[in-house]
């Protein structure tokens, strides 16, 4: 299992936080294996690179967003929209009570991560961003959420879950 | 064929076989013909003329790749048609021609050891025969269900197939129900019937499965008749000779 | 079981055209919100967009180790991002094919179904010779093809 990204969406539609565990093994194992398909790689790879974070976590929010409306009005208010999985990555959706959305990208064979993004908005970030004095209500801009006392939170969690 | 065929081809001793070293200068000289980039054409005689009209008698032809085909023929008889009838009328005629030379193949082909090879049906109903068995096996590769004359007219016969391998995958659009594109396998059958000198008035092709309610459309909604009027004189040919034999 | 395993719920079959248009809505469980065939049209274009955008939003870069096939014959498709290919929610499963000519099957079961892969490509083996093997037909139109709609009936009622 291997964790890509993580992203938190306020009820403002922001993304207020977002971190990436990508392995960059591309270049050297781009080197060891010159074939002819890294061609056709190498074409479609300045397009992705085009895209900045921040195009990334808009681009998913819409995605989120649609597919959530789409699982609401097929399956009723009740029903949940839980992930959805391409042929290259697995994406995880939480929603809390308050419209606050958690979402990861894993790889395709990861089981559903609902309970994990549900414990990282109960004991990370209720713990140390909600409670936190010094944060502010909102986050705009994603000011307050991404603290210390966070960060280490979500890596230890993280690895966690990733050796589980 | 041979753009410059040796000179002793023309000789008039043609007919003795020619040596091997003859026989490799021709080869060659046939060789020499660069092919055209469009046409291929197997200069080894393999083609499906070069071979023996008794073999082959089992290949097989894919089902899609008829299917295909048959939707092609279909949308080009559809060009320039006012109406199914016209429609029907074009597709008969493409399986007209088919039907006269399937009549020649499968007779050449047919395994009677005691008559000559290639007697053809003389009477009304072994042409039937042939045709409910022989050329159905061959085109489908079974026989059709039911052969059928009709009781209010004399001249008409009627073969049904409940399910037409040609309309296997077509669904007619509904405004458009009175349409059969088995109309072509009709064709065929005019072209058989022809062809063994018995002159028709149409055959055409109806279904039969729906409007009977629940009984009919439940099992072979696809069932189709095929109604075949002869003409007067091949009647009266039929009268003769039965009271002769 | 094996009976368990052997059931198949769909709840619904819809063909999305490669523009984004819907061209075949098919509903065989009730278990579904009913909606409107708006609605559905709606559902199909919003489908299209976001499918094309969960192909590019990939985090991983596109080399030929990414999923595994750099070892099998050289194709144009291998490469290929592929875009969303099942949607899980708490009520229903969704399966989305894309044929390489760019046509959406989009299929709804029940959450737990298992061999939907399968039944997919039965779905497709029927599309292709009873929708696009039927002169009547014509290309990226709505289907209405009724051997089409009696051999859907027939597979999956046959099966349920």
């Amino acid at each position: 299992m291997a964790i890509y990204s993580f992203y938190i969406f306020d009820r403002h539609t922001e993304c207020i936080y977002s971190k990436r565990w990508l392995q960059q093994p591309q270049s050297s194992s781009k080197q060891a294996r010159p074939t002819s398909a890294s061609t056709t790689a190498s074409v479609e790879m300045p397009a992705r690179k085009a895209l900045s974070a921040a195009d990334d976590a808009k681009l998913i929010f819409g995605t989120v967003f649609s597919l959530r409306n789409i699982v609401k009005k097929l399956g009723g208010e009740d029903d949940a929209f839980l992930s959805y999985r391409t042929g290259d990555y697995k994406l995880h959706y939480y929603e809390t009570p308050t419209r606050m959305k958690f979402v990861m990208l894993t790889d395709t064979k990861t089981n559903n991560l609902r309970v994990v993004l549900h414990q990282i908005w109960a004991n990370l970030y209720v713990e140390f961003v909600v409670k936190n004095p010094l944060s502010p209500v909102e986050h705009p801009g994603g000011i307050g959420v991404a603290n210390e006392l966070f960060e280490m939170g979500l890596e230890s969690f993280v690895s966690s879950v990733l050796v589980s | 064929m041979n753009p410059a065929p040796p000179a002793h081809a023309h000789a008039p001793s043609l007919k003795t076989p020619l040596t091997t070293a003859q026989q490799q200068q021709q080869l060659a000289a046939g060789r020499n013909v660069s092919p055209s980039p469009g046409l291929r054409y197997p200069s080894n005689k393999k083609t499906i003329y070069d071979r023996n009209l008794s073999r082959s008698k089992n290949a097989e032809l894919s089902r899609a790749a008829f299917g295909y085909l048959f939707v092609e023929m279909i949308g080009y008889a559809q060009r320039r048609v006012r109406g199914v009838a016209d429609l029907e009328k074009r597709l008969n005629a493409q399986g007209y021609p088919l039907g006269l030379k399937l009549l020649d193949l499968l007779l050449t082909r047919s395994p009677l050891p005691s008559t000559s090879p290639s007697l053809r049906p003389t009477r009304i109903l072994p042409l039937l025969q042939f045709i409910t068995t022989t050329l159905w096996k061959h085109l489908f590769g079974r026989p059709a269900d039911a052969l059928e004359r009709s009781a209010a007219n004399a001249d008409e016969y009627m073969i049904s197939d409940n399910e037409p391998l040609v309309n296997t995958y077509i669904s007619v659009p509904r405004e458009m129900s009175q349409l059969n594109c088995a109309a072509y396998v009709a064709g065929v059958i005019e072209g058989v019937c022809d062809g063994a000198g018995f002159a028709t008035r149409g055959v055409s092709a109806h279904w039969v499965g729906e409007g009977g309610g629940e009984g009919g459309k439940g099992m072979w909604p696809g069932k189709t008749v095929f109604l075949i009027r002869f003409a007067d004189e091949v009647l009266e040919r039929e009268e003769i000779l039965g009271k002769n034999g | 079981m094996a009976i368990i395993k052997d059931r198949l719920v769909v709840f619904a079959l819809l063909v999305i055209n490669k523009a984004g248009g819907l061209i075949y809505n098919r509903e065989f469980h009730s278990g579904l919100n009913k909606m409107s065939s708006n609605d559905y049209l709606i559902l199909a274009g919003t489908f299209h967009g976001v499918h094309a955008i969960t192909k590019s939003l990939s985090p991983l870069p596109r080399t030929q180790s990414a999923n595994g096939t750099s070892a099998s014959a050289p194709s144009p498709f291998v490469n290929r991002p592929t875009g969303l290919e099942v949607l899980e929610s708490a009520h229903f499963r969704l399966q989305c094919f894309q044929t390489v000519t760019g046509t959406k099957f989009l299929l709804f079961t029940e959450p737990q179904q298992p061999n939907v892969d399968n039944v997919m490509k039965r779905i497709y083996e029927l599309y292709s010779d009873y929708v696009m093997k039927n002169p009547f037909y014509t290309v990226e139109m709505p289907i209405r093809c009724e051997k089409f709609d009696r051999s859907l009936d027939a597979f999956v009622k046959v099966k349920s």
